[in-house]
C-alpha cells in the first residue's frame, strides 16, 4: 500500500528516515542544542541535506519536568513548522504532540503528521489528522500518562499488547476519517516498557510488521540501548545501530533519528540484505 | 549481405545483476543500438554465459529488418590493470591489439591459449571466423577497458 504522509506519497517498499528536532531546552539527548529558533533551523537544514525525508519537530520533552502548558508547546512549534514548510516544501513535517489544539494549529501551519508519541491520550488527535488530511503515528505506551517513566509495568505479552494497542488505535483513526493509508503504529520503545520489554518489541518485530500496517521505530540512543551496553547517552550509536538493522530486517518503513547518515546506510544495507533493493552499483565480478 | 554485432559478455548487462545505478552505462547504450542494428532473427554466436548475454540484449531491443544476423559474444584479455578481474598481465596488450587487428579484417587471431591465460572470452571469436569470414572493417561503437576487461561494440556488413 502506498504511504501518504499529508501532501507526500512515498512507494510501498521505500524506507523513510525522520530526523528529530527538538524545540526544547532539555532533551535527553542534545540537551538544548537546537533550543533556539535559528539553531533548530540549522538542524533542520542539515538532516535535509542529509537526505532525511521527514523532521519530527517536538516542543516537549518525553521525560518528566517542568511542565509545558499549550500556549508554550504552540509558541516553540507552529510558527517554526510554518517556517520550515516554506523553505522546505518537499519536506514531510512531522509534529511530536499529543495535544489536538496543538495539532491543530501545526497542520494549519503546514505539518503532514500528527506523531502521537502518548498513544491516544488526547482521544481528539484522530479528528485533527482526519480534518487536515494529516498522517497520524499510532503509539503503544500501555496506557501510561504523558512524560511519566515506566514503574513496575509488566504484561503477559509485551507484543500481543503493543499489536492491539496500535492495531486499535489505527481503526480509530480510520473510523475517525483519516485515510488508510495515511496510519502508522509504533511499538514506542522505552514508552512504558522496560527494557526486556523493548529488547523483546525489537526481537519480536516481524509480528507488527504483518499487521500490514506500515511501523515505525524510534530506537535512537534510547535507554533500552544504553542499559544493555552500559553506556551512558553519547556513547549509544552503534547499538542503536545493532537495533536499527533487526528492526530493518523484520521490515521497519520509518525510523526516528538523531543520526540520519549512519541510520541511512544501515538500513540501505540489511533492506538490501534482504532482497527489497538492489545494490547501489554493483560491479565485482561482473565485468 | 550478412549483419554482425560483436559485444562483451559482461554479466552486468544481465537485469539480475542491476544495481541502482547502471556501472555499464555507456557500454549498454552502445550494446543496444548496435544489437538493434541486426535483422529479426539473429544468432547468437557465444559460449553459455555469452549465450545469455546475447539473448538479453536481442530480448530488449526491438529489430524490424529481415536480413541474415549474427550477434558475436567475446571480448579481449581481462587482465589489464591491477584492478582487473585477473590481475595485470603485461601480454594483454599486445594480445588485444592483435585481436583488434584482426577483428578490422587484417593479419591473424592471436594465439588461443594465451587468451585462456588472460581470461579473454574468445569462443564468440572462433564461431564467428567459422561463420562469417573474411570480413572487412568494422564500425566501432566502443573500444574501451573500463574495469581491466577489453571491451569492444563492433558491427560489420559481410557479403
Amino acid at each position: 500500500m502506498t504511504l501518504r504522509l499529508g501532501r507526500h506519497e512515498f512507494a510501498d517498499d521505500a524506507t523513510l528516515m525522520m530526523a528529530i528536532v527538538n524545540r526544547t531546552p532539555d532533551s535527553f539527548y542534545d540537551q538544548g542544542a537546537t533550543w533556539a529558533e535559528e539553531a533548530a533551523f540549522e538542524r533542520v537544514a542539515l538532516v535535509a541535506e542529509q537526505g532525511a525525508e521527514i523532521v519530527d519537530i517536538g516542543g516537549i520533552k518525553a521525560a518528566p519536568g517542568v511542565e509545558i502548558d499549550e500556549a508554550e508547546e504552540r509558541s516553540r512549534v507552529v510558527d517554526f513548522v510554518a517556517r520550515v514548510r516554506a523553505a522546505y516544501p518537499s519536506l514531510v513535517i512531522s509534529v511530536d504532540t499529543w495535544r489536538a489544539s496543538v495539532g491543530e494549529a501545526a497542520c494549519a501551519a503546514g505539518a503532514d503528521v500528527l506523531n502521537d508519541a502518548w498513544g491516544g491520550a488526547d482521544p481528539e488527535l484522530v479528528d485533527v489528522a482526519a480534518a487536515h488530511g494529516a498522517a497520524i503515528i499510532c503509539t503503544h505506551t500501555g496506557g501510561v500518562t504523558p512524560r511519566t517513566r515506566p514503574y513496575r509495568i509488566e504484561y503477559d505479552d509485551v507484543v500481543r499488547a503493543a499489536i492491539d494497542d496500535t492495531v486499535a488505535y489505527a481503526e480509530r483513526a480510520v473510523a475517525a476519517g483519516v485515510a488508510r493509508e495515511s496510519v502508522v503504529i509504533d511499538p514506542a520503545h522505552d514508552f512504558g516498557k522496560n527494557t526486556f520489554h523493548s529488547l523483546e518489541i525489537t526481537r519480536r518485530l516481524g509480528e507488527m510488521v504483518a499487521t500490514g500496517w506500515p511501523v515505525l521505530v524510534s530506537l535512537s540512543n534510547k535507554d533500552f540501548v544504553g542499559e544493555t551496553l552500559d553506556l551512558p547517552v553519547g556513547s549509544r550509536l552503534t547499538g542503536t545501530l545493532a537495533a536499527t538493522a533487526v528492526c530493518a530486517l523484520a521490515g521497519a518503513r520509518i525510523y526516528r533519528v538523531h543520526e540520519v547518515v549512519e541510520t541511512r546506510q544501515t538500513v540501505d544495507m540489511v533492506w538490501t540484505i534482504a532482497g527489497r533493493r538492489p545494490p547501489l552499483r554493483a560491479i565485482r565480478g561482473l565485468q | 549481405m550478412t549483419r554482425v554485432v560483436l559485444v562483451p559478455g559482461a554479466l552486468a548487462l544481465l537485469p539480475e545483476y542491476a544495481g541502482i545505478d547502471d556501472p555499464v552505462r555507456n557500454l549498454r547504450h552502445a550494446c543496444q543500438t548496435a544489437v538493434s542494428w541486426l535483422g529479426r532473427d539473429a544468432e547468437v554466436l557465444a559460449d553459455d554465459q555469452g549465450a545469455r548475454v546475447g539473448q538479453h540484449l536481442l530480448d530488449v531491443t526491438t529489430r524490424s529488418v529481415e536480413q541474415a544476423s549474427y550477434l558475436v559474444v567475446a571480448n579481449g584479455s581481462a587482465r589489464r590493470t591491477e584492478k582487473a578481474p585477473g590481475h595485470l598481465d603485461d601480454r594483454s596488450f599486445a594480445f588485444d591489439d592483435q585481436l583488434r587487428e584482426w577483428l578490422h579484417g587484417r593479419g591473424d587471431p592471436p594465439d588461443q591459449a594465451l587468451g585462456q591465460e588472460l581470461l579473454a572470452s574468445t569462443t564468440g571469436f572462433s564461431l564467428m571466423a567459422e561463420r562469417v569470414a573474411p570480413w572487412g572493417s568494422p564500425v566501432v561503437d566502443f573500444d574501451d577497458d573500463p574495469f581491466g576487461v577489453q571491451y569492444w561494440v563492433m558491427r560489420w556488413e559481410v557479403p
